[in-house]
């Protein structure tokens, strides 16, 4: 099974190739802003450099973000048109879950920038004795808390049930997370670097593993994981209700 | 790609897969050597930006990445073609909302990257003058295009897509903005263009006496902000004044006042320019008072005039197909790696 993982939601620009349990090919250019320009030419760049054809997927693993929305568009457009024009299965992955499936500890917080002193976050345990469903004793992974976004003064409120545990911070902000929870007593970790950020080989993995589970997505409904409302429409709700 | 590709030539059928996605408008097209069109999808999403009075960007783009792809499949399915039938694909990549035209633009590479076929990038405003090829394959060049819509007021003197000048445009809003803004500030919805049409059929056309700009420099340049002000303006003191406001009649001078000012000076340049025939386009081009004028004053001077009909007015991929056809000819390809330019000139 040759997977192919696109992630345009962060900074990073993205782009693995997983054959079954191998990554052949892992990019992730911290590169801003070029998403539209770079991801297929880099697309193009792999296969040649294996010598295969985009027919050649047998599946596609996104990251449906949260994270800019210009950006998760570019992704997610080049997923579904991969996966009409060949009828292969789609998996749309939260970029939130990629960054805790790659790491190893019992809790994981982790968060992407949402501007004005808010993080979208999500929490997640990796604890056997926590997992109930197949899905999450196959993925070893649970989320305890539905991805949101919170204002970073909040998390400690927010994971008030979790003091006593090691919590590992990954993703944006987690200096000033780890501030704001030591001064709360929370017993909280860092990750260096090279661990922090949400790498296309776990996303290609996690798609495997999804698909494999039968859980991929009707490509007509993927949309990006926006949990923000357009802000005119915001504005319109406060101005006339609804 | 490695291997040398072997492009079709005039001689052969070429079907090219376009997409359009610079504003509101989702739309897919299937065209069989440039003119013939075998598909043109459109889904609006009208409807979606009314309450605002306007198109808000970031609801306009999460619209075309849910609209794009049922659209492509209905015109692949009305077309009767499959992706492996298609010889190239197209998108518009500018001017227009960047969120938008990137969705567009995305679906295009990746449909060139996995079928192996050119990637076109078309110029939107290009489309628009095109437009008119399609209805009428047989007018005479060169040609004078007025290019009218939300986003645009072009004055061109075209010949073919290497060689066309220029000849004005706005300084400030676009005709089909100033329609658009007029319309809010009467209360008569969005998009203003028709909204004010309808609403000034039963109207005195000059009952009211709005200014028409005149450009100091004598140039071909457009200019609205005054006849919006003066429009605004005049709400106003009927209100203080605490008299009714005709909209009919207040509907129906603002209309000629545009009109007037778009005629004008489409005039001037038909005078100035040795051309065969004149072509409007754009949304605005759907303006009954607008054709009537410029055809009446044409046929004085003996000059054919084409107006596309109203699907092709408005935002299509048809028109996008159309000029690509050309593009494909001349192989004027795209890389993967062109981005999309919200500001780009034709």
């Amino acid at each position: 099974m040759l997977i192919l993982g696109i992630d345009t939601s962060t900074d990073y620009l993205a782009l693995s190739l997983l054959e079954d349990n191998l990554v052949k090919a892992e990019y992730n250019l911290s590169l801003k802003r070029q998403h539209s320009e770079k991801l297929l030419p880099l697309m193009e760049e792999l296969f040649q450099t294996f010598a295969i054809k985009a027919q050649d997927l047998d599946a596609i693993a996104v990251s449906i973000g949260p994270g800019s929305f210009t950006g998760l568009r570019i992704a997610i457009t080049t997923a579904k048109m991969l996966g009409r024009i060949f009828d292969i299965p789609v998996k749309g992955i939260s970029t939130l879950e990629i960054m805790a499936a790659g790491q190893r500890a019992d809790y994981i917080l982790t968060m992407l920038d949402a501007r004005r002193a808010r993080v979208y976050y999500s929490f997640y345990s990796r604890k056997k004795a926590d997992f109930k469903t197949d899905l999450e004793k196959k993925l070893n992974l649970k989320e305890l808390y539905q991805a949101s976004s919170i204002k970073i003064e909040q998390l400690a409120e927010l994971l008030s049930a979790y003091k006593g545990e090691e919590i590992l911070l990954l993703g944006d902000k987690t200096d000033k997370a780890a501030e704001i929870l030591k001064r709360e007593n929370f017993n909280v970790i860092t990750a260096d670097p090279e661990n922090n950020y949400p790498r296309s080989a776990v996303l290609a993995r996690l798609g495997r593993d999804y698909i494999n589970l039968g859980q991929e997505d009707d490509i007509y409904q993927l949309k990006p994981a926006y949990l923000k409302k357009p802000q005119a429409e915001l504005n319109w709700q406060q101005k006339y209700g609804g | 790609m490695n291997a040398k590709r072997n492009y079709k030539n005039k001689e052969d059928d070429i079907f090219i897969l376009a997409l359009e996605s610079s504003c509101d408008e989702t739309a897919a097209s299937v065209n069989k050597n440039g003119l013939e069109v075998l598909a043109n999808v459109v889904s609006s999403q009208v409807e979606l930006h009314q309450k605002f009075g306007g198109v808000v960007p970031e609801i306009a783009s999460r619209k075309h990445l849910e609209l794009l792809l049922p659209v492509i499949d209905e015109a692949l399915e009305k077309a009767g073609l499959e992706f492996r039938d298609l010889d190239a694909v197209a998108a518009t990549y500018g001017p227009g909302l960047v969120g938008g035209l990137l969705v567009g633009l995305t679906a295009a590479k990746a449909i060139a990257l996995s079928l192996e076929i050119p990637l076109i990038a078309v110029n939107h405003i290009a489309g628009h003058i095109y437009a008119n090829f399609i209805d009428n394959p047989q007018i005479k060049k060169p040609l004078i295009c007025l290019t009218i819509s939300g986003g645009h007021t072009d004055l061109l003197y075209f010949e073919d897509l290497k060689g066309y000048e220029i000849l004005g445009r706005t300084r400030d809003d676009a005709a089909g903005e100033a329609f658009d803004k007029i319309a809010r500030y009467m209360g008569l919805g969005y998009p203003g263009g028709p909204a004010i049409e309808k609403a000034a059929v039963e109207g005195d056309p000059q009952a009211i006496d709005f200014p028409r700009a005149v450009m100091a420099d004598n140039s071909f340049d457009f200019s609205f902000s005054g006849l919006k002000t003066a429009v605004m303006n005049y709400i106003n003191n009927q209100k203080q004044k605490g008299k009714e406001i005709d909209q009919a009649d207040l509907a129906a001078s603002f209309q000629e006042a545009v009109v007037d000012s778009l005629s004008s000076k489409l005039l001037e340049a038909v005078k100035k320019y040795d051309i065969k025939s004149v072509v409007l386009s754009g949304g605005v081009a759907a303006n009954k008072r607008l054709r009537e004028v410029v055809e009446a004053e044409l046929k004085e001077v003996e000059i054919e005039f084409y107006y596309p009909s109203l699907e092709l007015c408005t935002d299509n991929a048809a028109m996008i197909g159309a000029v690509a056809y050309y593009q494909y000819l001349d192989r004027d390809f795209a890389s993967l790696a062109i981005s999309a330019d919200p500001s780009l000139k034709l």
